[in-house]
């Protein structure tokens, strides 16, 4: 993304600004999708990926920046450039589905390809294609009332798809299904995705839903950007607190890089009473010697034994143990702090006793506050 | 990996054209016709009103200076003051009256288990469709002191002697305004009752409410908006209406603002500018109402619809059911039922003394005022008639593209101009009728327009578009706007939208709010007492010119052919758009 030099990506949004009276809803932003690839914006309510995706679809304007697909602009707010949203050829999913009450599964998915007068032979064809697509064939006469939640997603992705536009947007459109629907529809929406091969972005909430779809997560919060990257790399190089809290769970610890052994490695220093207990770790991005940080591990990285195995010793008690078969959900009482950790079920922690804790120290990583 | 905000400078600087292109959309150009046109209408005749209230008449009657005499005369004049407060107690006890008529009607009809339910909502609209100036002949002629048939029967049963009901009072007219404006409050309330997600209601009963704490807890806050709306409706409404104090009160010493406007303004002596001060006077009231309505209600509008279906189901009320039952029987009998077969009985006689005489019965009353072609027909109706039909019919057209372009600006065009046009389209509500009638009076009677047609068109749409707007309003509030945007994202141009997506989704809307105003217009009586001339008289003028000069028979015969048209349409109507429009 820091490359300006090389050809720019396919959907491109640059210092994007929008304001809803006097509150900044999106800050500045700038990112980039290349083509065929599927991006989700990831963050909570009021953070702005809602209005970074209505800023591209053109159901609003912007109060600053601009916004291109495949070298076309969109918008600009320097050059008060606005195309009207009917113009963009934008497939676009809603939140509410947002299928015609008064029209059939078909009239619905028709409706793009008439309103780009293609012929009636092969309106017919494309949408009977798509249905197939999205497994609909047999709802084809029905009216959209008529139809569940889920076909009604369904039916709303047909309709975004069916006149190949050349760019996607969802809008968190499986929030209003339930979770077991939800599940199944993430796994469908990301093969038909890849099957049509069109450009996507999406607007969600829900970090799973982010991290089994996307190629590209973007962070968000308050209006700017946190961390954009694959869902691995957010996964397991979080920048901050924020995005290592919000992806995932995470033991979060407050202290201090004291110390650079070799490149990208360092000691930290946790704060523990009135000790201080110093552990192995991986240095984060903008992470220096000295400077106050987070220590951030998650649950499957840390080991609890019986066995003091010496220094760093982190004793603790066991609150709770949860068998789950594959592991034991444990939570330890360390001082002031809670550690979450999966124990293996031979260990057979049970609450009360004491335990020690082992970091793994390649996946302890110090990320910025 | 971190993505810094890009400063660097945007490339590329377009040709001017563009910048051209993005303002003028077909969305802009019509916003800005529509909003000058709408502004022109609502805002000349109110200037010409204020201006025209400072200028006093001399004695003579002929030339005029500026002034505050027309205002000192509300305070000391020696009728009008009393006539502004008998306004207010009427309006009050009409409008609590219709309002708990309504709400209590509407939650039967369409909340519970009532038997027979959907046979009686049309009786229970029925008051709605016809004119409360009829239903004040009507009742006068049931329960007037000597003539009523009510009291003529209480005297021969039971031997009473002088009367049981009196309605030639303040009484009488909150009696007939009440239940001949319950189903405004109906008409607002039902549609919202219907579309309620019942599981909002369910779920208040799981957590131990009962049927009584769920309704007045959850069911009727959730439509609280519809219930305020329709109340202030009938508040205006009362206090512009002219036909039931003109024939209720007035003749027997109870003015209201209306009547003296009526009578100080148009006749012999007639001065347009102290009626244009006492005009002021009843719109700051009701503009006021208005006011504190739109501050109120406006925030607490609920999106209680979405794009998804879900099942609607009542509540069983047990045995209750018949209580209902019989209640709304006898709403439907002294507000449909007793006042048309009194108008009857009274269009067959020759002369009406409270007794019927069956050797007397004759139908030369419909011969004198309906045959146009005969020349002894009475002119006055018979031109009403004709004058009334082409006045609906163009009227509600017209108001409803206007207020189908209005409503979509108002709610998903969010500008600086969709603000101008919401608060353009509440003005002519906070005024009355018959107030608005004085602007466009003093406004165009010096125009072409006058004593024509055009001006009562005019006067019509300028006050009650916005109820066809707000009948829109209503629905397209209910609709998802996301309905509208995915058309748009599939490619579809505004008006193709409108056309395509927008349009058909409101239906329901346009139909109800196209019946409304035609038969508000085929009734209307307030604007139109005020701008007929000889020839322009309208149905109800021509029910008023009878009532005045005429007898009581003659003008039973125009009221029950009134009643028998404004019924046709319902019947009409309800098949031509179905059940939904009317309670949409």
């Amino acid at each position: 993304m820091e490359n300006q030099n090389a050809t720019p990506p396919y959907l491109e949004v640059r210092g994007l600004v929008k304001w809803f009276g006097n509150d900044r809803a999106v800050d500045g932003i700038s990112f980039g999708v290349e083509r065929g690839k599927f991006l989700t914006l990831l963050g909570p309510s009021g953070c702005g990926k809602t209005t970074t995706l209505m800023s591209i679809a053109g159901l609003h304007g912007i109060d600053d920046g601009e916004i291109r697909v495949g070298g076309v602009t969109y918008t600009s707010a320097k050059d008060k450039l606005f195309m009207p949203p009917e113009k963009r050829d934008i497939g676009m999913v809603f939140q509410s589905y947002a299928i015609w009450p008064h029209m059939t599964v078909t009239q619905n998915v028709a409706y793009p390809l008439e309103i780009r007068k293609v012929e009636r032979e092969e309106i017919d064809s494309r949408v009977a294609d798509v249905l197939r697509l999205v497994g609909l064939s047999d709802m084809a006469g029905k009216l959209a009332t008529q139809l569940s939640g889920g076909q009604q997603q369904r039916a709303a992705l047909a309709r975004a798809i069916v006149s190949r536009p050349r760019l996607l947007l969802f809008d968190e459109p499986l929030s209003n299904l339930d979770l077991k629907l939800r599940e199944q529809m993430r796994v469908e929406l990301k093969r038909i995705q890849h099957e049509v091969g069109i450009t996507s972005v999406y607007v969600t909430h829900d970090q799973a839903e982010a991290l089994v779809m996307s190629d590209d997560i973007i962070v968000m919060s308050k209006g700017h950007i946190e961390q954009m990257g694959g869902p691995h790399e957010i996964y397991a190089r979080p920048i901050n607190r924020y995005v290592s809290n919000f992806i995932g769970v995470a033991n979060l610890l407050e202290g201090r890089v004291i110390r650079v052994t070799e490149p990208g490695r360092g000691e930290f220093e946790l704060n523990h009473g009135n000790e201080h207990v110093r552990v192995p770790c991986c240095l984060g991005e903008g992470v220096s010697e000295g400077a106050s940080a987070v220590l951030s591990v998650r649950p499957e990285d840390v080991e609890a034994t019986r066995e003091d195995r010496g220094a760093p010793r982190l004793e603790g008690s066991v609150l709770e143990a949860i068998f789950l078969g594959n592991y034991v959900d444990c939570r330890v009482r360390w001082g002031e702090f809670e550690w979450k950790v999966l124990a293996h079920p031979r260990e057979r922690l049970r609450p009360g006793e004491r335990v020690f804790l082992h970091l793994n120290p390649n996946h302890s990583l110090a990320v910025q506050p | 990996m971190r993505t810094q905000a890009v400063a660097g400078a945007l490339a590329g600087a377009p040709p001017s054209i563009s910048r051209w292109r993005s303002l003028l959309t077909q969305e802009s150009i019509t916003t800005i016709v529509v909003s000058l046109i709408v502004a022109a209408a609502v805002l000349l005749p109110l200037a010409t009103l204020v201006v025209s209230s400072f200028r006093v008449l001399d004695d003579m009657g002929f030339s005029t200076t500026w002034g505050l005499a027309n205002y000192r005369a509300l305070i000391y004049d020696p009728v009008i003051p009393g006539a502004f407060v008998n306004t207010l107690i009427i309006c009050t006890g009409a409008t609590v009256l219709a309002t708990f008529l309504g709400v209590s009607l509407a939650w039967i009809n369409a909340r519970t288990n009532c038997p027979w339910r959907e046979r009686l909502e049309p009786f229970n609209l029925i008051p709605f469709f016809l004119s409360p100036f009829v239903g004040a002949i009507a009742w006068h002629n049931l329960a007037a002191p000597k003539t009523g048939l009510l009291n003529a029967w209480a005297r021969n049963l039971f031997g009473i002697d002088g009367y049981i009901l009196n309605v030639d009072n303040i009484y009488g007219i909150i009696w007939v305004t009440g239940i001949f404006f319950t189903p405004l409050v109906y008409l607002f309330v039902v549609g919202s009752l219907r579309r309620m997600d019942p599981s909002l209601e369910d779920s208040a009963r799981t957590t131990g409410a009962g049927l009584l704490r769920t309704t007045l807890t959850v069911t009727l806050p959730l439509v609280a908006p519809g219930i305020i709306s329709g109340a202030i409706i009938v508040f205006v409404t009362t206090a512009g209406d002219f036909g039931v104090p003109f024939k209720l009160g007035a003749p027997y010493g109870y003015e209201t603002l209306t009547t003296q406007i009526f009578s100080k303004a148009v006749g012999d002596d007639a001065n347009h500018y102290l009626g244009a001060s006492m005009s002021m006077a009843l719109g700051a009231i009701t503009a006021l109402f208005i006011y504190i309505q739109q501050r109120y209600i406006a925030p607490r509008s609920f999106t209680t619809v979405t794009g998804k279906g879900f099942r609607p189901n009542v509540l069983d009320l047990g045995r209750w059911k018949w209580v209902a039952f019989v209640y709304n029987i006898i709403f439907i009998l002294v507000a449909v039922v007793l006042p048309i077969l009194c108008l009857l009985v009274v269009s067959l006689h020759p002369v009406w003394e409270g007794e019927i005489i069956l050797s007397d019965i004759t139908l030369r009353n419909y011969v004198k005022t309906l045959a146009f072609w005969r020349p002894d027909s009475i002119q006055a109706a018979t031109n009403g008639i004709i004058n009334s039909f082409i006045l609906a019919f163009s009227g509600a057209t017209i108001a409803m593209v206007l207020s189908l372009v209005v409503s979509h600006m108002i709610h998903r065009t969010k500008g600086a101009g969709s603000r101008v046009l919401e608060i353009l389209c509440v003005i002519p509500i906070g005024f009355p009728g018959i107030v608005l009638a004085m602007g466009v009076l003093v406004t165009y009677i010096q125009t072409p327009i006058y004593a024509t047609l055009w001006i009562l068109l005019l006067g019509y749409i300028t006050r009650f578009f916005p109820y066809g707007q707000r009948n829109i309003s209503s629905v397209m509030l209910a609709i998802s706007e996301e309905l509208d945007q995915s058309s748009r994202m599939a490619g579809a141009s505004w008006l193709t939208t409108l056309r395509r997506i927008t349009i058909p989704l409101l239906k329901p809307g346009i139909f109800a709010g196209w019946i409304l105003l035609f038969v508000i217009f085929l009734r209307e009586l307030s604007i139109s007492i005020i701008l007929y001339t000889s020839g322009t008289e309208t149905l109800s003028v021509g029910v008023y010119y009878l009532a005045n000069f005429e007898n009581e028979p003659l003008t039973s015969a125009l009221s029950i052919a009134q009643t028998v048209v404004l019924l046709l349409c319902i019947v009409i109507f309800r098949r031509a758009a179905g059940r939904e429009a009317l309670t949409a």
